[in-house]
């Protein structure tokens, strides 16, 4: 790791000026895209009188207030939707990570009757547009008795987040040569351990994509979270704010303004896990 | 197996194998009542309070939850099927004929009938029995009327309000105003939203023209559209934009608020429920001392001059119907709750707090109606207003009226060939909602094959299902690993996927919805032949032009952020989290946000743009523009996660590959494509399969930016155009094959994709 900031620094320090100018550049320019709605969600959060929109460029509304964020915190149950949401993506998250990094794995180096098979048919599950699943859907949550329980919408997270997490799972342990397993066998462990010590650390890249992905599903899903969900005490995040919606007065001052703050567990999540994507593990060394 | 036992015998099976396996159904408690409501945000505080005290005196609980037309209807559409769903709907009148239609509403009579006479007749909705069309049932009570425009104006810009059309002319001339003389006024004389057909019916009124021709009990009634007063209102109405231009260019109905609430419209047409939250802002700008704040007030809409027909519009009651998922002690329960909800006491609270107009006559209190200036103006424009027909026809009118109406309002379209489009769409979508379409000869074949499918697919497969079981000995720590993950994805999935197999090959639709079966391959016809086909295709390349080009643009910005992110930059971590933030805010209100910058007169996309000289773009009321905002807002959206996955395919490159390709002179193109780009597959493969899933069935973007592929129906792609075949007509076999023939397309590109990239290898 020391010599891997070393040489990075040493290769800072050799890259033209021009380079660096040109990512700056580049990066800002896209910095400036990702905010520059944000910026107007902002706005519509801190405007007074439920305006979406306004005839005006304006980032900072001039009668600017924070009277949603207020209303937000201290007469809505948001901290409680925000509880709700983090307790479900949490356990959401940990069992999606679970399940694909083992499944990703088998996939990758097992070869076994119907592998191929498996793989592509995961794959159909999400090939269905969403819409027509909605009345089989509250049919079936209706029959199981899954009404009003978190553990039906976590059976549901899961198992949605689950096809595209085992793929890049499958996808993180194929860059992950198979030698390294190979030489931790020889070394006298055994395949789960070699899995454990070897694989699993070098694919944390994987892991955190795989993380904010499941994480990211469960916290923003609405569409069954609104079929199993009944009560508002219990509801998730998406649908809190769902409930400041309605046809032609939505409150969009509320709705900004818990858009803002939905936000910012995500970044901070992200924040957190992002130093593994970044400067991360390498897999130098290894040659083949 | 006969055809006709065909629904039960699969449904039945279905549903016994699902509870069966789990060992469970569904259970109501008898003390709780589900309320599924459309209540707007002042109106739900009421509710709240109302029911508190309910629950007081009572001891029952009612769960009141806010639901969306299409989900209020999936709940009862649940409760006809299953007996699961709310046990009572709150909502404008107009659906409930749709609702009665299925079966899903119970006779209000032996709990509401004494009461009858306390309310406005019109506020009672009866409808002849689901099972019995000889007798009558009452199936909706309203608690209130309303839901009707009228004028708003700007007291501080318009005196008084005009009394005639012409005097609406004259004073929407007087102050439409274009200071600079750059031809785009600052301020409008009139607006409103030029999108739904709603907005319209005033003129429509005031000209003598109406949307049906009254119809004998139980008839659909005949759409009149194409007559020479309907003609003579849209002809005046094209006549306000493009002659006498008093009116923006475009406006929806968030512009038309805008506008009006900035004080660049002097006068607006919108609805009851919007009125209040003009007088608020009219109270905080004029408290916030701004000079040029507006006064907003409420006034009939006028007489339309060479008519004397005052400009009416429609009315409509909104209230309660009691579903078909209360049953037994619970239908009590749920009826005493809707006696309490539209009681005197609840709405004389209702009027006192929010200036309802009741539906119990005892409450209407001239005196208290005549002091205030507002409910006087909006008791007579009701009077003056249309009862909204409760008739199966009336989503299917607005849904063929909406297309020419955006195109007459966009000026594309004169008014009698706007008439023309609207009747010739209303009769053709009326007729697909009543025709029932009977088994034809391929029913018993669809059948019969669809069982010999299943064995033979087993029988086929027999051998690989004894290399499984003899494999799964010898490989057992595969299975175990793989099992978990293969076997919840499946658990969840199996169920509706069969439902939608079976359902494609059905009748189902709002005349066969209880009685549905398997008529055969109808519904796959009627996609690739007949009228609908033209479209199918044409809508289906567009799909795929969607696909490729955001799926191409968020990997190729995806992985050139996650290269130079890569690089030696410093801030990096700045740069992480800010380039993370369109994925990390929810998507819902930031697309509403770039259908608010596509503006074409106020969105900043063109305020941008002009600073590097490029004239105004008509985003969202040209097809072609539209659709391209639609790929931008969704490129925006979707660009981080596939940052994020090449961020995390990169950091399994080995440095040392580049610096032996820097001994070796390799320019930074070359490192990319030699090392970076084949590095990067293995991780990218899964995403971009997915992400192209994802993108093809991405409903959202679109819907949302081009609000329900506007202008004129001309930016769907194909899960929009489902969207709009199932939840406006009610096709739910035809939705079911639409559905299907996505599902085969994708799986055909994803196994193809597949086996040219060899993604499914593994080491």
């Amino acid at each position: 790791m020391a010599g891997q900031s070393v040489s990075a620094k040493s290769s800072a320090l050799a890259e033209p000026m021009a380079v660096t100018i040109g990512r700056h550049a580049f990066l800002l320019l896209f910095v400036a895209i990702s905010i520059w709605p944000v910026l107007d969600v902002i706005a519509i959060s801190l405007r007074p009188g439920d305006k979406l929109r306004t005839t005006e460029l304006e980032f900072i509304p001039a009668d600017w207030t924070f009277e949603s964020y207020r209303q937000l915190l201290f007469e809505q149950p948001f901290l409680r939707w925000m509880f709700n949401s983090m307790v479900v993506s949490a356990v959401v998250t940990a069992t999606g990570v679970a399940l694909a990094s083992i499944g990703g794995y088998a996939f990758s180096r097992f070869r076994f009757v119907g592998r191929g098979q498996m793989m592509v048919a995961i794959l159909t599950t999400q090939m269905f547009p969403a819409t027509m699943l909605l009345l089989p859907l509250y049919l079936m949550i209706a029959w199981l008795g899954l009404i009003n329980t978190f553990l039906g919408l976590g059976v549901f997270y899961v198992s949605t987040a689950l096809p595209f997490c085992v793929w890049q799972m499958k996808g993180f342990y194929d860059t992950i040569p198979s030698s390294l397993e190979e030489a931790a066998r020889i070394d006298g462990c055994s395949r789960w351990q070699a899995f454990t010590k070897v694989v699993l650390p070098l694919a944390a890249p994987g892991l955190v994509v795989t993380a904010l992905f499941s994480f990211m599903s469960a916290w923003s899903e609405y569409l069954v979270a609104a079929q199993v969900l009944q009560d508002t005490e219990m509801f998730t995040l998406p649908l809190g704010l769902k409930s400041f919606q309605s046809s032609l007065s939505t409150q969009w001052g509320l709705y900004a303004a818990a858009s803002i703050l939905v936000s910012v567990p995500v970044v901070i999540v992200f924040l957190v896990l992002s130093k593994y994507l970044v400067g991360g593990l390498t897999v130098g060394g290894v040659k083949e | 197996m006969a055809p006709t036992n065909g629904r039960r015998t699969w449904l039945a099976a279905v549903t016994l194998a699902v509870t069966t396996a789990l060992g469970c159904g569904p259970t109501q408690s008898d003390r709780v009542v589900t309320l599924w409501h459309q209540m707007r945000p002042g109106d739900r505080a009421v509710l709240e309070d109302r029911l508190a005290d309910y629950e007081q005196a009572t001891g029952v609980e009612v769960r009141a939850v806010y639901k969306e037309t299409e989900e209020l209807r999936s709940g009862l559409e649940s409760a006809v099927l299953v007996g699961y769903g709310p046990d009572i709907v709150y909502g404008p009148s107009d659906p409930v004929a749709v609702y009665q239609e299925i079966g899903a509403l119970q006779d209000l009579t032996p709990w509401l009938g004494a009461e009858r006479d306390a309310f406005d007749p019109k506020a009672l909705v009866d409808l002849p029995a689901f099972d019995d069309p000889g007798k009558q049932q009452l199936v909706f009570v309203g608690d209130r009327f309303g839901n009707h425009l009228a004028l708003i104006y700007n007291r501080n810009l318009i005196e008084a309000p005009p009394k005639t059309t012409d005097e609406l002319i004259e004073l929407a001339k007087a102050n439409t105003i274009d200071a600079d003389g750059d031809g785009r006024p600052e301020q409008y004389g009139l607006v409103w939203n030029y999108t739904e057909p709603f907005f319209v019916m005033p003129f429509v009124v005031g000209y003598g023209a109406w949307i049906f021709e009254d119809a004998g009990p139980g008839e659909q009634p005949r759409p009149t559209l194409d007559t020479p007063e309907l003609v003579a209102a849209l002809e005046f109405v094209a006549g306000l934009r493009s002659k006498h231009k008093v009116l923006p260019l475009s406006a929806d109905y968030e512009a038309a608020e805008a506008l009006f609430k900035a004080g660049k419209a002097a006068m607006l047409i919108n609805g009851d429920w919007s009125w209040q939250a003009y007088f608020e802002e009219s109270r905080r700008q004029q408290k916030a001392g701004e000079e040029d704040a507006i006064d907003a007030a409420v006034a009939p809409l006028p007489v339309v001059s060479s008519t004397g027909v005052p400009m009416g519009g429609m009315v409509a009651p909104k209230g309660y119907s009691l579903s078909v998922a209360a049953r037994g002690e619970r239908a009590d329960l749920a009826a005493d709750v809707i006696r309490y909800l539209t009681g005197e006491e609840t709405q004389q609270v209702y009027f006192d707090r929010q200036k309802v107009y009741p539906s119990r006559l005892a409450l209407r209190d001239e005196a208290a109606i005549d002091a205030d200036a507002t409910l006087r103006a909006s008791v007579e424009q009701i009077n003056t207003s249309r009862l909204m027909p409760t008739a199966t026809a009336m989503r299917a009118t607005w849904d063929a009226m909406r297309p020419p109406y955006q195109q007459l309002m966009a000026g594309n379209l004169d008014a009698a060939e706007a008439a023309r489009q609207m009747q010739s769409g209303a009769e053709q979508k009326i007729a697909t909602l009543t025709t029932s379409i009977e088994p034809d000869a391929t029913a018993p074949l669809v059948t019969v094959l669809g069982l010999a499918a299943f064995v033979g697919v087993v029988a086929w497969q027999w051998r690989g299902i004894g290399a499984l079981t003899k494999d799964l000995k010898n490989n057992r720590l595969a299975y175990l690993l793989a099992g978990p993950a293969v076997l919840l994805i499946f658990l969840t999935v199996l169920f509706p996927l069969v439902f939608n197999v079976v359902l494609s090959f059905s009748n189902m639709s709002l005349q066969n919805f209880r009685d549905w079966q398997i008529v055969g391959l109808h519904n796959y016809q009627s996609l690739f032949a007949g009228d609908g086909a033209a479209r199918f295709w044409g809508v289906f390349f567009k799909t795929i032009f969607w696909t490729v080009v955001n799926v191409a643009l968020h990997v190729a910005i995806g992985v050139a952020l996650a290269v130079t992110l890569n690089g030696p930059v410093r801030g990096k971590s700045f740069y992480r989290v800010a380039l993370i933030i369109p994925w990390a805010v929810p998507a819902y209100i930031t697309a509403l946000t770039w259908r608010g910058m596509f503006d074409a007169e106020f969105g900043s996309v063109n305020q941008v743009l002009g600073l590097f000289g490029v004239s105004p773009i008509n985003w969202l009321s040209d097809p072609t523009n539209a659709f391209a905002a639609c790929i931008i807002t969704n490129v925006w959206l979707g660009f981080p996660f596939m940052m994020l996955i090449a961020l995390g395919g990169l950091q399994g490159i080995p440095q040392d590959l580049y610096e032996a390709a820097r001994i070796d002179r390799a320019t930074r193109w070359q490192q990319f494509t030699n090392i970076t780009a084949p590095m990067l597959k293995p991780v990218m493969l899964p995403a971009i399969t997915l992400g192209a899933v994802w993108t093809f069935n991405n409903l959202n973007v679109v819907w949302l930016v081009s609000n329900g592929g506007e202008p004129a129906d001309q930016t769907h792609i194909l899960v929009s155009y489902v969207y709009k075949a199932v939840f406006n007509l009610y096709q739910y076999g035809y939705g079911a094959a639409l559905s299907m023939v996505i599902f085969g397309m994708l799986l055909l590109f994803s196994v193809l994709f597949l086996n040219r990239t060899k993604a499914v290898e593994g080491v």
